[in-house]
């Protein structure tokens, strides 16, 4: 009886071992016996605790890109009541760090402290007097009658006053350190006004962009009048001249239905225009020679235009109607007509109840918040599809609207003269289960595709993020790879188990596990500089071991049965082995001697041409090929091992009785050993194929990391693994590509994890199975 | 005769033929590769003598050859096959902008070594190969000829790498511990301020002392500036065989051989020489040569710090699953899992090392400890520990079953006699148990150590660098800087042979180190093999 299993109770727990006392040190033993086996349990746990860990810390990093975005209202200001005729001098901003918000309203402007809601007054240094505090002096010029943000930046107006100017007016924000204490102050300037209205009429409607060669306005009259306005700023005497001249361009747009324009919108290079009108339609101009626009399409959006904007980038349209329909259009050129650029709609989002009123694009990402006449609030992304937030509205309908800086967060203004901050949680937007997995319409493309692009030049850029395309790459390194493996490893396990001499097999099996030692990045360098290069050279070669060697075998075979046995020696002895040694390196020399006649036979004398006129299949240097061999070689050792393992360990009782019966070698193996032992020639395959899927150097290294997809043998690829290996270092800690590769982890995790369940309970079965024999 | 064919076919001769001819590929491949390693690898180290050729168009090619191949017909279809063409090393990168060169066969004129060429290793563009026209003092000519400046040149060579020595003594002892205390009174003073105690009486101390420490630091600059100087002292003019000439100081050349002129025992020497160099250097020109120690030195660091923290866990761990749980579903569910841990990618257990230890303990450790760093992270950024507890959790699995192994070696009577003579469990394990299963522990033991010294995807992500500005073990207290970056071999390949500008230069060091790294991990895992052979034996002697 184990002394540990004595109650509990007979033991001192904190009683060191007295002196001379034999109970005592009785007592002591079980104390230090009982505490061991709670340490013991409580390390054994730590480790399981700690395998279980790795799974639930991956799970944890990866859920929040598929947690749906939330919202609160973080400050509400009762400012004065926006009248009906006022909403096209309105606008709204909020500084990035969400602390300071400002309403515009005909040229006068006001800040808040959000979310206390109290008066900022602007930075002294800017507006001095009590007076200037609150108009800035061109304003006298007349009325502001229109108001346009300029897409793109942040607090860029352009304000259209009765006598037909438009005023550049800018906000900033200014923040300073102190001590670690943020303080923000605003800046408010204004540029140099300018005639954007021949006539001298009232502004009605106005676009406004700052582009890098100056302003542009296209301004509506009263009168149903659409006339275009570039500022080109042209550098006057030479190259260095401090002084630079504007020219003022000027034209009147003159098509159908110009007088019914409700909206309008200027791209960023200054080339398009946009226009919606009350009836439906949107207007598309090619506006890149000012004086001449031109009419490129028109099409109908159905009900009434009431917003437009860019996304950022300005390749994507937001329009809302009147019914409350928000859909997303987009520019595309057919590459085989050429031409001009049609507008197409490509995704329609949840509606709004009411007449939609704002839209306001994000400035980071493919967002936008769009705002309805019963102030209800709705973000959106384009390139998941998706609606993530609806916030419901209290009736008065919204008149402008702010998009946060850095999309956490909104500020509107509502009919009743409520501005609301509202905070949003909208961490990872672009990634849905089926933008992840199923095609996606990006900016620029005709229809959809898998692809995975994730990081580009500038902000404008749309992050692709189609994980098909690495799993993909992934499953095709896997297949070549195992193709090559499983016959070498299984037929070379079954010759090692069943036919080779017990003292050969103690070398043989030993070799080739050294195989299994070799570092994964020695076999991707091996792979990558020595046999890549080496394998172009010689690709007509290998192609002919392909054939040649299977039918040196059969031949040698025959007439290894015609030699006296006296030669022969027992079957399975170093004689045999080294026979197949040799008929390989022959086989092979043979081929690489004439590697340059079987081009020309074959091939045509230009393998890689002959590839291309043939199958259309480019030959890249790092290709799927060479990797089926590096990771050939990365496994071959691992299936080899446990398929030889299980193929001995067929009970030997069983071979001798088949053999006693009078069955030949040759039936023993068909009909008994490989039926018995192939659960465990499973397990290793399955074992084998877990190590190749998760495989990263050798990938990384030897194929060009392409994402592509096509199962060409001639290409390369990218994996889950080469992925993570590739791009993690470079994503940021906690943002949308961080959690994705994660995700790819995760998968990888997963995969491995059921294919080596799999293969360790087949393993189990058959050990129980074995026993009882 | 059909009767034949089909007893031949019946006898399945042909498939046990193909079967036969997988191991023998199998066999093949290890073979080749181990020998393909062998030979770049040991190679390297061999004085090559220098080829010296004219060829037909009168034009004169000096360097070490590096080997002949068939020319492609696909590159000269015009002319007849079979023609073959020498590859040189001809080095001089900086006059002919590669390193290597190839010359056709035909149109060598006359080849030969002479013993008066000399290969002139650099501290920077790489080897020239050539002679001496004259060593100079300033403006003052020393030595004039090949053979005089040969004579004079060497002790000069000896005193600038003394001169070397002493500079960088200065620039990494002297200099980096004056940078070590500078940095770390500026980060007392740091949190001085962010416990709101700017004006205690400490910062001031502090700042003085730092005054001071730059003073010494400034002092030691122009010491360094000096003994700069002093390595441009002497100047060589070297002519490559053509004759362009090329000046430059003797501070730069590293050793300067003539490898045409040395004896079999002195060019065996001379290996021996190479081999202790690469091994004991400091990496140059991006890691393209000199020597790999700081990758040797950061490896070892690394796998001692994983098994450190791998054994106690795998142990306890298999001790609980074999000896203290009770044999059921759990204990099976936990085997699966291991084994699962066993299977699971690498790169997966670099991207948790990566979430958890860097940024989420790391990141912790950092907000308590080391607030005045931040926003430098200290442990909230890659360093030897992340990598060391990721890749022990890599091998985790390979202990317990390692372990578990051992102890199911260990026969059942043993238990049960040192139970029966009174031992409590305790005991019986640590007395009779532990030393029986201690074999299986350490196989466990180095096939982790094999594994994780081969390992590189997860490094990549914890913490590994290309070139580490310190060894993670110095002086400075606390001696061992776990926050510290690392260089590794493996990554040492994958940066020097796909990420170095010049990767054909760069080979022979990637082979070195693939070399080093491959005997490393072969050694240890055949040790694990007879250690474990050793332990079957000894059980089944005395299990009869």
């Amino acid at each position: 009886m184990n002394q540990a299993d004595l109650p509990a109770n007979q033991v001192e727990p904190t009683s060191p071992p007295a002196p001379s006392l034999r109970v005592s040190s009785r007592a002591w033993r079980r104390w230090v016996d009982s505490s061991a086996r709670v340490v013991i349990t409580l390390g054994g746990w730590a480790t399981f605790v700690s395998i279980f860990g790795i799974f639930a810390y991956l799970f944890i990093e990866v859920a929040p890109l598929f947690d749906a975005a939330s919202w609160t209202e973080s400050a509400s200001v009762h400012v004065d009541p926006v009248d009906a005729a006022e909403p096209e001098t309105v606008a709204v901003g909020i500084d990035e760090y969400m602390e300071v918000g400002y309403v515009l309203r005909k040229g006068d402007i006001a800040f808040y402290a959000l979310p206390a809601g109290t008066p900022v007054l602007l930075d002294p240094s800017v507006l001095s007097g009590a007076e200037r505090s609150r108009r800035m002096p061109e304003f006298e010029n007349g009325e502001i009658t229109a108001l346009a943000r300029s897409p793109g930046k942040t607090h860029t107006y352009g304000l259209g006053t009765e006598t037909g100017r438009v005023i550049p007016f800018y906000v900033s924000f200014r923040v300073t350190f102190d001590d670690d204490v943020r303080t923000i102050n605003p800046v408010v300037t204004s540029g140099e006004p300018f005639e954007a209205v021949p006539t001298g009429e009232p502004i009605a409607r106005l676009a406004y962009r700052e582009t890098d060669s100056g302003p542009i306005a296209a301004a509506l009259t009263g009168s149903g009048r659409l006339f275009l306005t570039k500022m080109q700023e042209s550098e006057a005497g030479g190259l260095f001249a401090l002084e630079t001249e504007t020219e003022l361009l000027q034209a009147e747009v003159i098509d159908e239905g110009v007088e019914a324009l409700s909206v309008l919108l200027l791209d960023d290079l200054g080339e398009t225009l946009l226009g919606g009108t009350k009836n439906g339609r949107l207007l598309y101009w090619d506006i890149q020679d000012i004086r001449n626009p031109r009419l490129m399409g028109m099409y109908s959006a159905g009900t009434a235009i009431t917003a437009l904007s860019w996304l950022i980038g300005d390749r994507s349209i937001v329009v809302g109607t009147e019914r409350g329909a928000v859909s997303v259009w987009m520019s595309v050129i057919d590459p085989d007509v050429g031409g001009d650029p049609r507008l197409q709609k490509i995704r329609d989002f949840a509606s709004h109840d009411g007449v939609v009123t704002a839209i306001s694009p994000s400035l980071r990402d493919k967002g936008f918040l769009t705002t309805d006449a019963s102030g209800g609030v709705a973000v959106h992304h384009s390139t998941s599809g998706q609606t993530l937030i609806q916030i419901p509205g209290n009736g008065a309908a919204i008149r402008a609207a702010m998009f946060a800086p850095k999309t956490d967060g909104a500020l509107v203004l509502d009919d009743s003269g409520r501005l609301i901050a509202y905070d949003i949680e909208n961490e990872h937007p672009e990634s849905t289960f089926s933008s992840l997995f199923f095609p996606v319409l990006y900016e620029g493309y005709e229809e959809p595709h898998h692809i995975w692009q994730s990081t580009g030049g500038s902000d404008a850029f749309e992050p692709k993020f189609g994980l098909w395309p690495i799993m993909f790459g992934t499953l095709k390194g896997t297949i070549y790879a195992m193709f090559l493996a499983t016959p070498l490893a299984v037929l070379g396990a079954i010759y090692t188990a069943m036919f080779m001499r017990p003292n050969i097999r103690a070398v043989v099996k030993p070799v080739v596990e050294t195989m299994a030692a070799f570092p994964t990045v020695v076999l991707g360098f091996l792979a990558g500089l020595w046999f890549a290069p080496l394998l172009e050279q010689i690709f007509p070669a290998v192609v002919a071991m392909f054939l040649l060697i299977p039918l040196a075998v059969v031949l040698v075979c025959i007439g290894w049965q015609f030699l006296p046995s006296r030669l022969k020696g027992q079957p399975g002895n170093v004689t045999e082995l080294v026979a197949f040694v040799l008929v390989l390196v022959g086989t092979v020399c043979f081929c690489l001697q004439l590697n340059h006649q079987i081009e020309t036979w074959l091939f045509d004398s230009d393998y890689k041409g002959w590839l291309q006129a043939s199958f259309g299949l480019a030959y890249d240097q790092r290709n799927a090929l060479v990797i089926a061999f590096a990771m050939g070689m990365a496994v071959i050792p691992t299936i080899f091992s446990i398929s030889e393992d299980s193929l001995s360990n067929v009970p030997p009782h069983l071979i001798a009785g088949s053999l006693a019966l009078g069955a030949t070698p040759w039936q023993t193996l068909t009909k008994l050993v490989i039926i018995s032992a192939s659960p465990g020639v499973f397990s290793a395959l399955m074992i084998g194929l877990g190590r190749v899927v998760g495989e990263t150097m050798i990938v990384l290294m030897a194929t060009g990391n392409t994402p592509v997809m096509d199962m060409n043998l001639f290409n390369g690829f990218r994996t889950l693994s080469a992925n993570i290996a590739v791009e993690m270092p470079e994503a940021p800690h906690g943002g949308t590509l961080y959690r994705l590769l994660f995700l790819a982890g995760l998968l990888l995790f997963v995969f491995t994890s059921i294919v080596n369940t799999l293969a360790e309970i087949v393993r189990q079965r058959l050990r129980a199975r074995y026993s009882q024999f | 005769m059909p009767d034949r064919i089909k007893k031949f076919l019946d006898s399945g001769a042909l498939f046990i033929w193909f079967c036969g001819t997988a191991v023998a590929a199998s066999l093949l491949m290890v073979g080749g590769v181990l020998l393909l390693i062998m030979i770049n690898g040991l190679g390297f180290f061999w004085p090559h003598a220098l080829v010296e050729m004219t060829l037909t168009d009168g034009t004169r090619v000096l360097g070490e050859l590096k080997g002949e191949e068939v020319i492609p017909y696909s590159q000269t279809p015009e002319f007849p096959e079979g023609r073959t063409r020498v590859r040189l090393k001809v080095g001089n990168r900086d006059l002919y902008g590669l390193d290597f060169r190839w010359v056709d066969t035909d149109r060598i004129a006359t080849a030969d070594s002479p013993n008066d060429v000399a290969a002139f290793e650099r501290r920077e563009w790489g080897n020239f190969y050539g002679r001496i026209r004259e060593v100079a003092r300033g403006d003052d000519v020393v030595a004039t000829g090949n053979q005089e400046g040969w004579k004079a040149l060497q002790p000069l060579i000896e005193r600038a790498n003394d001169l070397h020595d002493e500079i960088e003594h200065l620039q990494r002892d002297v200099i980096g511990d004056i940078n070590f205390e500078i940095e770390g009174t500026r980060l007392r003073i740091r949190e001085l301020e962010l416990r709101g105690q700017r004006e205690a009486p400490e910062v001031s101390e502090l700042q003085a002392a730092t005054k001071q420490l730059e003073t010494q630091y400034r002092k030691h600059v122009a010491t360094l500036r000096a003994l700069s100087r002093q390595l441009d002292e002497y100047s060589v003019v070297l002519v490559e065989t053509n004759g362009s000439e090329k000046r430059l100081a003797v501070g730069q050349i590293v050793k300067a051989l003539r490898p045409n002129d040395m004896g079999l025992i002195e060019k065996i020497l001379r290996y021996f020489v190479n081999f202790w160099s690469v091994l004991s250097e400091e990496p140059r020109e991006a890691n393209t040569e000199g020597g790999i120690f700081p990758a040797i030195f950061g490896t070892v660091m690394m796998v001692l710090i994983m098994s450190v923290a791998v054994v106690p866990f795998g142990v306890l761990a298999a001790f609980y699953l074999r000896e203290y749980a009770r044999q059921g579903l759990i204990v099976r569910v936990i085997r699966i899992a291991v084994n699962n841990l066993a299977g699971v990618p690498s790169i997966v257990f670099g991207v948790f090392g990566l979430g958890f230890f860097v940024y989420a303990v790391g990141g912790t450790i950092d907000t308590l400890f080391y607030p005045e760093a931040l926003p430098t992270p200290t442990f909230g950024t890659g360093g030897i520990l992340w990598a060391s507890f990721t890749l022990a959790l890599l091998t985790v699995p390979v202990v317990i079953v390692s372990t578990e192994e051992g102890l199911s070696a260990v026969p059942q009577e043993y238990r049960e006699g040192s139970l029966a003579l009174g031992a409590t469990k305790f005991e019986s394990m640590l007395r009779v148990i532990l030393p029986c299963a201690l074999p299986g522990i350490l196989t466990g033991l180095i096939l982790a150590v094999a594994r994780a010294t081969g390992e590189v995807a997860p490094l990549m992500l914890t913490g590994v660098v290309k070139l580490a500005p310190a060894l993670p073990l110095d002086h400075h207290f606390p001696f061992l800087h776990f926050e510290r970056k690392f260089m590794h071999l493996g990554f040492h390949i994958f940066d020097v042979g796909f990420q170095s500008p010049n990767v054909e230069a760069a080979k022979p060091m990637v082979y070195v180190t693939t070399l080093i790294l491959v005997m490393v991990v072969i050694g240890l895992n055949l040790s694990a093999v007879a250690l474990r052979n050793y332990m079957q034996k000894k059980f089944k002697a005395s299990a009869v």
